[in-house]
């Protein structure tokens, strides 16, 4: 909201300056967002919070900043104004408590008698309030100043007596900017005897708004229930000034004073023909409220010491009225402006707030008694600080992409779509982080990086039992041509499966199994499944070259997913002492078909060798010079040992023979 | 020759060698077929009886001098042969170390830690809730009914399956009180997602929240735990004003600043209050029975202020030379 600071100081008759009314504003939660230089004069633009309807003017910042300050503050000039004909239309609220009071006044034969007050100008120019015609400027005027928004109506316009009530079936109204609305049966509207004038508390039907040839005027001042304005307007997507005063609560008290505050404005510049102020109130009018605290309430809340004076006194500089004690319960009485109020815990706050939160006290904690257990967060960190000493530096992507890109990469099944995105870039949840990836790995690409590293912790979404879940991700990219001096790293396929072993080691996860990936992302005869027992958790390998293209790229890199909370959090389990007997190790080679993988081996050799067996290294893999065709040679370290004995020579050989007819009878291997 | 001059012409011998070959030389010079010792020795026969022991005390006490002058001048051989080979070896001990990449944690994952790391040594128990939240989480739960002007403050990203995003880590506190009960003492570290974007807003960011119920918890107790985190964070000399705002969820509710210390401007830094006793009613606890506070914070604000970033966005740009640092 902006408020000239002229209209300010004027309504707490004093001129603090403007760096301490702000200072001073903002330490009773009345933010300023900005001030501007405006006319010689300033604009203080308020960021206020929804709760505080009552400040949306400049009386009612005037009347919060008096009662910090302990300064008297008289909120209305009642002006004692009569009309001189009578209203002469019937106003009949039908719309309960809805609508409860309403006040009304024609005018007519209007002339102008003295210059349109600048300062009315200049007030509606700095809040951004369009001038439309006189007495509109002049209502906005008096709503700028009190808070109480009224309209005028062309009165020619209006047939018959006027109604409050609920909008009926399939009613519409065409509102100020054209906007044709239609109307639901919450909908509150004032209406003549043939159709909605206005959508009340929000804006003013456009075909009984005034014009310049408007003869007849009939103005409104009424008081709506914040409960049925509020989010009213906002679903037809947009605000007006009425609608963002009546939602938050305007005076109920009000809307009569403001009105005649208005007239005798009118009066001052014009010769006018004014009728009555007609009033009208069902049973509904709202009562204050009242709100029953104890001195142990406060002091309890706020850790103070306050005495009952105090709390008193604070209250009534609020206008919070203090009614009756009964036993330890004080009664305050809240008054019409305040609709935040209505829970002990509104008061304490009221309480804070005058004294300042600053000069609260600072009370030392005790500690609380609760279970602690091993978090999942703790564990992503782990797994953080594990993937940086692996070299991948982490990035942070956001949840949302193209729906193109999942389209792309076939990956849009059971996508969650946003219904109201930014952009159509930001359109889709995320099924895999793979995009994001590819996204870095190009933005990287075009910025001159020839070799990329980088892993992402994010969550990846689709419409399933579980809607979302944590993923680990990392890309390698490697196009440098001049590596260190030292340095002849190959990055390929076994060099991340290697750095995803160290990754299930280090977690103690175990029964990791590795397949021939069906992974459509992925290359076809170069990546691999990887299983938690017969669990599907993630895989890795190059990309497909078919998506290069699409990934806005133009060379393969390496990649892999993992779902994070498939994996079990392993605690340390039992050490187990290591034998004290030496280990006894052979090497074999042996020309082997190419196809047999090593898996068929190392199962072939657990096979044959059952005794004192340990592991199996793999340390040689060729398949040119002196090999036959379609043959390998394969080279591994075999260890033995037991925790009971030094192993005999014959005990060794003897497995050893085991090993070398189990390769050939059931993988045709020859030993070489 | 008499005897002290073979010994001095002996010492003299074994002070000018510096090779494993004239070391042999001088074995066969004294100790030889035909050595100087050697020849000695066989002269004792020719002497007469009286005489011979004297001679052989003589020529034990020159091989004794022989073997000592060994020793000493074999060590200091092998250490010359030593030093020869070592040099070989010779580097340059400036070229760079074997390449081995050493990846970087993402600044706002540093930060969370840093907060995280500090209220997790105060006793709270670290949470995480789900991104994608229903409406009643994300908002009636809080005190935030239909229509409440303050869904105004959460521009949200609705989901074609009914649910939303989550604007706020706010709903963590819900789901942990029904998960867990009181007392209870939280801290809640996540993803969010706001519907603006501009220099100082991304459409997602990351919040803290922190959340503390038990009976009698009062202002005072929330003051300390801010003004405790706030020295940690920023440094003990760092000026804090709290001043009252709104939350639907928490009252009183407040705002903290800190002074800049450069520019002396406040800046907002967190919100926070005692937690509404609807709030607490409506995640099935007795609010006359238990009380709480609740604050939270943007991640991306507090990342900016620590490592004096100008520009928001650059968090997300996820530019290597930005997150290699």
């Amino acid at each position: 909201m902006k408020v000239l600071y002229s209209n300010i100081t004027k309504a707490i008759k004093a001129k603090p300056k403007i760096e301490n009314l702000c200072d001073d504003l903002t330490l009773i939660g009345i933010e300023v967002d900005e001030i501007k230089s405006f006319q010689g004069d300033k604009i203080i633009d308020f960021d206020l919070t929804p709760n505080r309807g009552d400040c949306f003017s400049v009386k009612g910042l005037a009347r919060d900043y008096c009662a910090y300050k302990d300064k008297k503050f008289s909120s209305a000039t009642k002006s004692s104004f009569k009309g001189e004909k009578k209203f002469n239309k019937k106003i009949n609220l039908f719309a309960k408590d809805a609508c409860s009071a309403y006040s009304a006044v024609s005018i007519s034969n209007l002339k102008l008698i003295k210059k349109f007050p600048d300062h009315i100008k200049k007030t509606l120019k700095a809040a951004g309030i369009q001038s439309i015609h006189p007495l509109v400027d002049i209502v906005n005027f008096v709503m700028l100043e009190s808070g109480q928004p009224m309209h005028v109506f062309d009165q020619d316009k209006i047939e018959g007596d006027i109604e409050v009530r609920f909008a009926k079936t399939k009613e519409q109204i065409k509102i100020l900017g054209e906007k044709n609305l239609k109307l639901t049966k919450d909908c509150l509207v004032i209406a003549d005897e043939k159709e909605p004038i206005a959508f009340a508390g929000i804006s003013g039907g456009l075909n009984h708004s005034v014009s310049k040839k408007t003869q007849n005027f009939l103005i409104e001042s009424a008081f709506f229930l914040p409960s049925i304005i509020k989010g009213k307007a906002r679903r037809y997507g947009f605000q007006t000034d009425a609608s963002q005063r009546f939602e938050r609560g305007v005076d109920f008290n009000l809307h009569e004073d403001a009105l005649k505050e208005a007239l005798s404005i009118i009066r001052e510049i014009y010769q006018a023909d004014i009728s009555n102020v007609e009033t009208i109130k069902n049973k509904y009018f709202p009562r204050k409220k009242l709100i029953n605290i104890s001195m142990e309430d406060v002091n309890l809340k706020l850790g103070t010491d306050l005495k009952e004076n105090t709390i008193k006194s604070i209250l009534n500089r609020l206008e919070i009225k203090f009614m009756k004690k009964n036993k330890n319960n004080l009664t305050f009485e809240v008054p019409s402006h305040r609709f935040d109020l209505s829970i002990k815990e509104d008061l304490i706050e009221e309480v804070a707030r005058i004294i300042g939160y600053d000069n609260l006290p600072q009370i030392k904690n005790n500690s609380i008694n609760q279970h602690y257990e091993k978090s999942d967060y703790d564990f992503i960190n782990q797994i953080k600080t594990f993937m940086t000493n692996k070299g991948f530096n982490e990035v942070i992507n956001y949840s949302f992409l193209d729906r193109q890109v999942l389209e792309n990469l076939g990956i849009e099944n059971k996508s969650i779509a946003i219904k109201n995105p930014l952009n159509n870039s930001l359109s889709v949840l995320r099924t895999s982080l793979l995009p994001s990836l590819a996204t870095n790995l190009e933005f990287n690409i075009n910025r001159g990086q020839n070799f990329l590293s980088i892993f992402e912790m994010g969550k990846s979404f689709s419409n399933d039992t579980h809607m979302e879940e944590i993923n680990l991700a990392g890309l390698i990219y490697d196009d440098e041509k001049f590596k260190n001096w030292n340095t002849n790293q190959n990055y390929d396929f076994y060099y991340l499966k290697g750095i995803l072993e160290n990754f299930f080691a280090e977690f103690r996860i175990e029964k990791i199994f590795w397949k021939k990936s069906q992974n459509d992302l992925l290359h076809p005869y170069a990546s691999a499944d990887i299983y938690l027992k017969n669990k599907l958790i993630g895989s890795v390998g190059s990309i497909n070259p078919r998506f290069i293209k699409s990934l806005g790229l133009n060379k393969a890199f390496l990649y892999f997913e993992i779902k994070v909370e498939s994996l079990p959090l392993n605690d340390l389990g039992k050490l187990i002492a290591p034998s004290i007997y030496p280990i006894s190790q052979r090497d074999f080679s042996f020309e082997i078909d190419n196809k047999v993988s090593f898996e068929q081996i190392e199962n072939c050799i657990h096979i044959s060798s059952k005794n004192f067996l340990i592991s199996t290294k793999i340390f040689d893999v060729y398949d040119g010079k002196n090999i036959s065709d379609g043959k390998k040679s394969i080279a591994f370290r075999v260890s033995w040992g037991s925790s009971k004995k030094t192993l005999s020579e014959e005990e060794i050989n003897k497995e050893a023979n085991l090993i070398i007819s189990g390769m050939q009878k059931k993988l045709g291997a020859i030993l070489r | 020759m008499d005897l002290d001059a073979l010994k001095a012409n002996l010492k003299k011998d074994f002070q000018e060698i510096v090779s494993q070959d004239e070391l042999n030389k001088l074995k066969v010079k004294y100790l030889g077929k035909k050595g100087r010792i050697t020849e000695l020795s066989k002269n004792i026969k020719n002497l007469p009886s009286e005489e011979r022991p004297i001679l052989g005390k003589k020529i034990g006490e020159l091989r004794s001098l022989y073997e000592d002058l060994l020793n000493s001048v074999q060590e200091k051989i092998e250490l010359h042969i030593v030093n020869e080979s070592l040099e070989k070896d010779r580097i340059d001990v400036t070229l760079p170390g074997s390449f081995k990449s050493q990846g970087k944690l993402h600044p706002l994952t540093i930060t969370t830690k840093k907060i995280t790391d500090f209220f997790s040594s105060k006793g709270y128990l670290i949470e995480d809730g789900p991104e994608i939240e229903s409406d009643y989480y994300n908002f009636d739960a809080l005190n935030i009914p239909k229509d409440h002007p303050a869904r105004d403050m959460h521009d949200t990203f609705y989901l074609d399956n009914g649910n939303l995003l989550r604007t706020h880590t706010s709903p963590v506190q819900i789901r942990s009180i029904e998960k867990r009960g009181a007392p209870l003492k939280i801290i809640c570290p996540g993803k969010v997602y706001r519907s603006d974007a501009d220099k100082t807003h991304t459409p997602m960011f990351h919040q803290v929240e922190g959340l503390v119920i038990d009976e009698n918890i009062n202002f005072g107790h929330l003051k300390n735990e801010i003004m405790t985190f706030i020295d940690f964070f920023f440094g003990l000399d760092t000026k804090v004003r709290f001043r009252p705002s709104y939350f639907p969820f928490t009252e009183p509710s407040a705002e903290v600043d800190i002074m800049e210390k450069k520019s002396k401007n406040w800046l907002e830094i967190m919100g926070c209050g005692l937690v509404h006793p609807n709030v607490i009613e409506m995640s099935g606890l007795d609010s006359k029975k238990f009380s709480g506070f609740a604050f939270g914070m943007g991640i991306e604000r507090m990342a900016k202020l620590s490592y004096e970033i100008d520009d928001m966005r650059s968090l997300f740009s996820n530019d290597i030379k930005f997150l290699s640092q």
